[in-house]
């Protein structure tokens, strides 16, 4: 990008001076039109702003915790559209809705501008200064077992910086929370691979057996899988690639497969079982655990034909290697530990391992490795929030009030802490009741680096870098303020970075050899480093150890039909809302459920034959009851879902957060049991147990397809034809 | 060019494709998209609200059917889905399809408009000249694919769509529609003009690959491809030409044998003989499972 000498760093300095007055020449209605702006003019623009050409620059997306590498578009010192990044192995230059979005984060009118203080129902707003004064104070005289830090995923230098922090006082009680993070099976592919995260290789499966895992749609790094599987359609070895999807509500993933089969909730484990035994090429242990999973039983409990069992194992038997994935929908049982290690037997017993499900490489930096946790984390939090433990509570990248299941109470719990910190974006659910809330810097005006959880090919290290300047004078990137309340408590360490920019640096430049950096000066191995966004390392690889294993796999009969509560309540992952903390963002609450084709607000779907016995028409508001609570929606009759449940989207039903948000929809979060997986301790997000009423309301449904519905009338519009006719492999 | 100018030499300004005397070059831009990559993502469509300005409207006016996205995602289930005597389950997924203006070469919008607001472009493109737009809507009424969309409202300013900070974001290369006025997707013409323009003053004409629409561009399952027809090199003149699909005929290969045949090209509505540029490749299911 540049020669030494150059920084980037004063550029965008520069940057601000000429930026912020040509900035609003651009586009159509701004102050400029009304006089009110001084026009600088061009004749000495900053370097590398050319008026009226945009210049790229690359970076990091943080919508999700993927990890894909962004290329911004920056014309006249603002950032107008994010692409990827070519270069990244994760997503290749492709890019997802919600990232798109990243844009309507940084721009948000209802971002926040300034610190705020408490002052009974009202934040006044404070100076930093003063913030910081305050947080050193509260600190005073309180031990480490009365702190608490509440997190989201985190990594990187950040991650290490939070670290010092936290140990700067001893304080152990790092709360590490995302509400939608695969804990159940991060811990069952621990046992059954002996990694958290292998690498799936769906581009190297000729079939795929996915149990609930929707890797297109919201699952762990959907960008990279949606690209995968593009290739898997084409094929290996000329052999187009199956999708075989497992679950009781359509996902995205479901709506792109060959056969979309609707189990019985909560039985994924047996089906798996019952195609082991169907295969009849297990050995030992495992055949004689599966001896009992005949096609007859097997049938009854999941509720899918005989004929299908044998069908999905005759594919299994002659297409190799193949791919079984256990996601979302088989981990959320009270059993969810155990309907996952057997979907992964599944893999070991068809040979897949090595093969499709290989190991992954990891940074040589564990310090910056991702921190992970779920509700787990989130139940010990208010555990001992509700014995009044804590005194100072932090909190950052989450937002529990909106996210923690009903029945944990935890804003009752909260309420205990002595004084709540919270690090926001916006004036979301948790800030709302929190006695400090300090505005963070958007991604797009950041500093930092990001581990991805998700390796693809290689171990990286992903680079964020400011795409334009602060748009808002007072706030502060979270890697500053750490860096600002380390120098409280150790100055003498943390006295030679000014900021955290300098931090960064001065990390980076340490590692320089073991980052690839050898034999390069300092200026230019930074430099080279930010032009590109992405650190590639060789990484380290741990061979996968786990073995085949039945020893301890026990699964329950599917559950007796409840009389009170008799349907399954399935609270679905939309793909752009995810769990609500972007659901401010208007692109996305505009950008139609890919299924559903519903805008701006919740729904109930609900089979057409469950809603003809319950004579429930689209559109009526329905009341959904759980043992936890009650919420009122529209209905949507869906055909993908299995009769005995519903479904409800998650990310919907703000108090708080902003204008695109607050207002529209219902909070399932709020109706969820307290039920946890019985080995991990993780919600169980699939077993709360609901009725359905109609109130007798009727609304008309906001959705993108016709009043028709979502059939082809007379011409077909969209064309289908069977594998058997085609050889995608000879095409263009 | 006034009206009056319009009216008299109207022949010569609506050139629609197939014309011996005028043939398209040295561009004719038009896409192929594959059914069977499009997994339904909606990330081409925020993309194009990033791209091309389009404003969100909001809850009650999409109620109303003003949604403004110009590339949409149609989703369909099978027909005998929950029907009587049909199948329970929709087991063998949906049917994605993503929509937008098919930059027909004989455009039933194009006879229609009273002003000459919208019209064909020599590198096949249907445009429409905002500032002609007299807001009749009836290219709308005569769309056979529904995917003209008209400003209601004055959403920049009396409708506040880009409240505060938000119209920064606002991509300069385009304008920013006012109220009365039709709008609808352009296969991103301004890259396309700052393609052709550096090509041009490098003497040359713009290669394949070199300009991306922002849908190709985001496309995570890469489903979409586009470029200039004419240019053999150009992978969609391969693709259409693979698929036998021309660009002047209303039947095509594919619709002359009884059966089926191991083609999957098609365009939308064909027999209407708008010649649309966009051709989709069939969805393929598999028959083993």
């Amino acid at each position: 990008m540049m020669d030494s000498g150059f920084d980037r760093r004063d550029f965008l300095k520069v940057m601000g001076w000429s930026g912020a007055a040509v900035a609003l020449s651009g586009c159509g209605n701004t102050s400029i039109e009304d006089g009110k702006e001084t026009v600088v003019s061009y004749v000495e623009a900053a370097d590398y702003v050319i008026p009226g050409i945009g210049v790229y620059y690359n970076s990091s997306c943080a919508q999700c915790d993927a990890g894909c590498s962004i290329n911004g578009r920056v014309r006249e010192g603002r950032v107008l559209k994010l692409e990827g990044n070519p270069a990244s192995a994760i997503n290749r230059g492709k890019m997802c809705g919600l990232g798109q979005a990243g844009v309507q984060h940084h721009y948000n009118p209802d971002r926040l501008r300034e610190p705020l203080l408490r002052n009974g129902d009202k934040g006044e707003t404070i100076t930093w200064e003063k913030a910081y004064a305050l947080i050193a104070e509260k600190l005073k005289g309180v031990s480490g077992e009365e702190i608490a830090f509440l997190s989201g995923g985190v990594s990187g230098h950040l991650k290490v910086l939070l670290g010092n922090y936290l140990a700067s006082f001893g304080c152990k009680n790092h709360f590490v929370y995302e509400a939608l993070a695969p804990g159940v099976v991060r811990a069952a592919n621990k046992k059954a691979y002996g990694a958290e995260m292998p690498r799936y290789n769906i581009n190297k499966a000729k079939v795929v057996l996915s149990f609930g895992a929707d890797f297109i749609g919201a699952w762990v790094s959907p960008v990279h899988f949606s690209q995968q599987y593009a290739q898997f359609r084409k094929g290996v070895d000329g052999q187009r690639g199956v999708l075989i999807q497992v679950e009781p509500k359509m996902t995205l993933t479901g709506a792109n497969a060959d056969r979309w089969i609707p189990v019985r909730p909560g039985t994924e484990g047996i089906l798996a079982l019952g195609i082991i035994n169907a295969l009849g090429t297990a050995t030992g242990d495992i055949a004689a655990a599966v001896k009992g999973y005949d096609k007859a039983r097997v049938s009854k409990e999941t509720g899918v034909p005989p004929g299908q069992i044998d069908k999905i194992a005759a594919i299994l038997k002659l297409r190799s290697p193949s791919l079984v994935l256990a996601g979302g929908a088989a981990e959320g049982y009270a059993h969810g530990s155990q309907n996952a290690a057997a979907i992964n037997l599944l893999n070991h017993v068809l040979g897949n391992v090595g093969k499709t499900v290989e190991a992954a490489a990891a940074v040589p930096f564990p310090q910056m490795v991702p921190a992970k946790g779920n509700t787990a984390a989130l139940k010990s939090l208010n555990d001992g929030l509700a014995a009044g433990k804590y005194k100072v509570l932090f909190n950052y990248a989450a937002n529990p009030v909106f996210t923690a299941p009903g029945a944990l109470k935890f804003k009752d719990n909260l309420s205990k802490a002595g004084f709540k910190v919270a690090f926001a974006h916006y004036l979301d659910e948790t800030a709302l009741q929190a006695d400090l809330v300090l505005p963070l810097n958007s991604a797009l005006e950041d500093w930092g680096t990001q581990v991805p959880e998700y390796m693809a090919e290689g171990a990286q290290i992903n680079i964020l870098q400011p795409l334009m300047e602060n748009l808002h004078p007072n706030t502060r990137g979270m890697g500053d303020i750490l860096l600002a309340l380390l120098k409280q408590r150790r100055p003498e360490e943390y006295k030679n970075y000014e900021d955290y920019y300098a931090y960064l640096r001065a990390a980076m430049l340490q590692n320089k050899v073991a980052l690839g950096g050898n034999g390069k000066d300092d200026d230019s191995f930074w430099n080279e480093t930010l032009t590109k966004g992405i650190i590639k390392l060789a990484g380290t690889t741990t061979a996968l150890s786990g073995k085949a294993g039945v020893a301890g796999l026990k699964l329950p009969a599917p559950t007796e039909n409840d009389e009170q509560y008799p349907l399954q309540l399935i609270p679905s992952v939309n793909i752009s809302l995810r769990d609500g903390r972007h659901s401010n963002q208007p692109w996305l609450q505009e950008s139609p459920d890919p299924l559903t084709t519903i805008v701006w607000d919740s729904w109930v779907e609900i089979h057409p034959k469950k809603a003809a016995e319950l004579g429930i028409v689209e559109g009526d508001i329905v009341e959904v009851t759980s043992r936890t609570g009650s919420i009122k929606t529209q209905a949507y009759l869906f055909p993908g879902i299995h009769p005995d449940a519903i479904s409800i989207p998650l990310g919907q039903g703000h108090e708080a957060l902003g204008r695109y948000a607050k207002g529209y929809g219902v909070n399932p979060f709020q109706i969820l049991d307290a039920v946890f997986d019985r080995e991990t301790g993780e919600l169980a997000m699939y077993e709360t147990r609901v009725k359905v009423n109609k109130t007798g309301q009727r609304v008309i449904v906001v959705k993108d397809e016709s009043a028709a519905g979502a059939k082809q009338i007379r011409e077909k519009i969209a064309g289908r034809v069977s594998s058997d006719n085609v050889d995608l492999s000879k095409e263009v | 060019m006034s009206v009056s100018n319009l009216l008299e030499n109207w022949s010569q300004f609506r050139h629609y494709h197939p014309v011996d005397d005028k043939p398209h070059d040295p561009y004719k831009w038009a896409m192929s998209i594959d059914l069977d990559a499009c997994v339904g993502c909606n990330a081409c469509s925020v993309a194009c609200y990033a791209e091309n300005n389009l404003p969100v409207v909001g809850k009650e006016k999409y109620a109303h059917g003003m949604s403004m996205h110009w590339m949409r995602i149609e989703h369909y289930w099978d027909e005998d889905v929950g029907e009587e005597g049909g199948r329970e389950f929709p087991d063998q997924g949906a049917q994605f399809l993503p929509m937008m203006c098919q930059q027909c070469e004989a455009a039933p919008c194009e006879t229609v408009c009273p002003v000459g607001a919208t019209n064909h472009t020599a590198d096949g493109l249907n445009s429409q000249i905002y500032n002609r737009c007299v807001g009749s809507r009836y290219c709308e009424a005569n769309c056979p694919y529904k995917v003209r969309y008209f400003n209601w409202y004055d959403y920049p300013t009396t409708d506040n769509v880009w409240p505060a900070e938000m119209t920064q974001q606002l991509n300069p290369d385009v304008t920013v529609r006012g109220k009365g006025v039709m709008e609808k997707c352009t296969f991103c013409v301004q890259r396309l003009s700052a393609a052709k323009v550096t090509a041009k003053s490098e003497g040359r004409i713009v290669h394949d690959g070199e300009v991306q629409t922002a849908c190709q561009q985001v496309c995570p399952v890469g489903a979409i491809s586009f470029g200039n027809l004419i240019d053999p090199q150009s992978r969609v003149h391969k693709q259409w030409r693979a698929q036998q699909v021309e660009l002047d005929k209303d039947r095509q290969a594919k619709d002359e044998k009884e059966g089926g045949t191991n083609l999957r090209g098609y365009r939308i509505l064909e027999n209407m003989r708008p010649y649309p540029s966009v051709m989709y490749l069939e969805r393929v299911r598999e028959s083993a499972i």
